[in-house]
């Protein structure tokens, strides 16, 4: 947060006696530097897996939109679930594992993801029979999740950059937080016009301090996610001579014995759930995990979820005989399971329907620009003090709005071309990033946000006209709305942001 | 319990909100009141969630819920100002200006990045294998300590003027912490 809302005040206000204690001007002064430094350092990196993030919140929305012919299913009986998976078992009897996903009412689809003999993995959606309908293909869903989990890096170095962003900003956070003295009595000042850095300091403090609960969650979650694999890794370092997985063992419940012999028959998903469903009958299944189907060490995880949870769900391992051996105890265990389940929904805003959802997006997108406008207020300082960074100006300007247009860019090819997104994603922000060059930062801002209208217009107008007959799934509507709303929000923000004649 | 509730709850935060910005619009008599009033319905908002929604799914919507109706509401209030004329100002609050001195630099990254966070995964193992309490919750309470303590030993250093004592208490922390977990080395 930034302390130049120090400022005098339109209505000035009767002095009472401060709430707040007193915070000495060094402190501050300190505080503030180490603050902005920390915020340059990192802003890019956190502008990026901030904005992500906030799309990622409608991953499930965005699978749905994608396929949107169906079949749409609000429940799945346990004999198609069962037919699902054999037929696609059927496909390659040797699959080493399969994943089941059972409708549920953020994702109403029955679907079986498995490998093929040469190791390609496929997606088949069923119906409500079983009957494998068609193969599922998300490219543009799966592009923007593995964007902010992993930045499309290598699993381990992605995570590990995602968790260190996500420190620096609980740091800014700590920081910015002591930096800011004047959080009562600032509290609701919002000034548009005037001055750019007060203008841009009250953006910054004002969503800083009311949305501070929600960052401090995400950028917590978020980091203890991303550095889980270094975490885990020094801990078997220091306790299992290194073997990491004797560390993750801890966390997987009762363990099946590995025996690649032929079982008698393949496991029966139906009895599977019929066993869970009978131990646990409050709960909803939502996934099942069949690992080393038709050998004799064949097993299931089973994922149950009790509503009003706030959890991933309960793990329960169910053996090829359809004996249930006991359960991870996510829901059920010691507080640090409950917490370890608690923390993707929690860091997702996939725990309470669509209210969550939206209040997660405009959260997320609020810190998305706290840290735009952190980056300005330090450019909007050096200009008023006689030392302006104006290529800086014009490269931050270029970079912040790039990405409405990678986005939209790499949907809307998505829809007609098999480009693989992060390509796209990749070659439209470079090319967002080269209107640096040209162009004045008003410019810029101006006919990028023009072009991500335009592009997330387009989006929608070509789903429906591709899609539009074979809509099975009223969410593809909700989300082509959305688009829309994107395209008119961008176009009115131009207008707005106008400076006056 | 459906999830709507916690729209139903939305209004007892927004009141809250209305209360605060009263109190904080002008001094008048009744300020501590309206102060009082506006902290009572966010706390009620949030307590009122827990039966409805669930013990700790309600608290974590309604802090979300909460945030974003209260943002919406200071938004709504914005001021507009002419862009042509510039505000007069009080002195605001200036980062403190240091020496660029290239090698404090890099040593200031050396100790807001891998040094604060070796310390902060020291404390962390040190909690997962040291502590008493069933193993996950020690592996999982110490794993969250170490974002939490990697960050704030990154505010601290990237802050603290005095770098030679922030090294030497990150790198004392860093023996202590991991030569206890290595030392022990059983969960």
């Amino acid at each position: 947060m930034d302390g130049s809302t120090a400022t005098v005040r339109a209505k000035p206000k009767t002095a009472g006696k401060p709430i707040w204690p007193k915070v000495p001007a060094d402190f501050v002064r300190a505080m503030l530097a180490g603050h902005s430094a920390l915020g340059l350092a990192f802003a890019a990196l956190i502008y990026l897996v901030c904005f992500s993030g906030s799309i990622a919140v409608f991953t499930y929305e965005f699978n749905r939109w994608e396929q949107p012919a169906g079949p749409v299913l609000h429940e799945a009986s346990p004999q198609a679930a069962n037919a699902a998976f054999r037929a696609v078992l059927a496909k390659n009897p040797k699959a080493h594992d399969l994943f089941i996903r059972l409708p549920e009412p953020a994702a109403p689809r029955l679907s079986v993801h498995g490998d093929d003999a040469k190791g390609g993995e496929h997606t088949y959606v069923a119906d409500a029979t079983g009957k494998l309908a068609a193969e599922q293909k998300l490219p543009w869903s799966e592009f923007q999740a593995e964007l902010h989990t992993v930045l499309h890096l290598p699993r381990a170095w992605g995570g590990f950059i995602v968790g260190l962003t996500g420190v620096a900003l609980l740091s800014s956070l700590v920081s910015g937080v002591l930096s800011h003295p004047r959080v009562f009595k600032d509290a609701f000042a919002f000034r548009w016009g005037g001055s750019k850095r007060l203008q841009e300091a009250d953006l910054h403090n004002r969503i800083s301090v009311w949305g501070l609960p929600f960052h401090l969650i995400v950028s917590l979650t978020g980091a203890f996610l991303g550095l889980t694999v270094i975490i885990v890794g020094v801990l078997a370092v220091a306790t299992f001579k290194g073997d990491t997985s004797k560390a993750y063992a801890l966390f997987r419940g009762p363990t099946v014995a590995d025996d690649p012999r032929p079982a008698a028959k393949v496991i029966d998903i139906a009895a599977t759930l019929n066993a869970v469903k009978a131990r646990y009958p409050d709960s909803r299944p939502t996934y099942i995990y069949v690992e080393h189907p038709g050998e004799t060490g064949q097993h299931a995880n089973v994922n149950v979820l009790t509503e009003g949870r706030l959890s991933r769900g309960e793990t329960v391992v169910v053996g090829g005989d359809g004996k249930i051996r006991g359960e991870v105890g996510y829901e059920s265990g010691s507080v640090g399971l409950r917490v370890l389940g608690a923390m993707t929904p929690l860091h997702f805003g996939w725990f309470g329907g669509w209210p969550i959802k939206v209040a997660y997006f405009l959260l997320g997108l609020g810190l998305t620009s706290v840290t735009s406008s952190g980056v300005a207020i330090w450019l909007a300082r050096r200009r008023d003090k006689g030392r302006p960074a104006p290529r800086w100006e014009r490269v931050w300007i270029a970079f912040v709005w790039s990405q409405p247009v990678g986005y939209a860019a790499s949907a809307l090819v998505s829809l007609f071309a098999p480009a693989p997104p992060v390509a796209v994603w990749g070659i439209a922000t470079l090319a967002s990033m080269g209107a640096a060059i040209a162009w004045t930062p008003l410019v810029i801002s101006t006919r990028l946000r023009l072009l991500s209208a335009t592009l997330f217009a387009g989006v929608a107008l070509v789903h429906i006209g591709l899609n539009g007959g074979r809509f099975a799934d009223p969410v593809a509507w909700a989300v082509d709305l959305g688009f829309l709303a994107a395209a008119v929000l961008l176009a009115l923000s131009v207008r707005l942001s106008r400076p006056a004649a | 319990m459906s999830p709507l509730w916690g729209l139903a709850l939305a209004p007892l935060p927004l009141a809250g909100v209305y209360l605060l910005k009263r109190a904080w619009d002008e001094a008048r008599p009744e300020r501590p009141w309206l102060i009082l009033g506006g902290w009572s319905l966010l706390v009620l908002a949030i307590a009122a969630s827990a039966p409805l929604l669930g013990a700790v799914r309600g608290p974590s919507a309604m802090l979300a819920i909460a945030s974003t109706v209260a943002l919406a509401f200071v938004g709504a209030g914005v001021e507009r100002r002419n862009a042509r004329k510039k505000a007069a100002r009080e002195l605001a609050p200036e980062p403190s200006d240091r020496r660029r001195v290239v090698w404090r630099g890099w040593l200031r990254g050396f100790l807001a990045g891998p040094l604060a966070g070796i310390a902060a995964l020291g404390c962390g193992l040190a909690v997962a294998i040291c502590a008493p309490g069933q193993i996950q919750s020690r592996m999982v309470i110490g794993g969250l300590m170490v974002p939490f303590l990697w960050a704030g030993g990154m505010a601290w250093t990237l802050s603290d003027d005095k770098i030679l004592r922030a090294f030497a208490v990150l790198a004392g922390v860093s023996v202590v912490t991991l030569g206890a977990a290595f030392l022990k080395g059983t969960l």
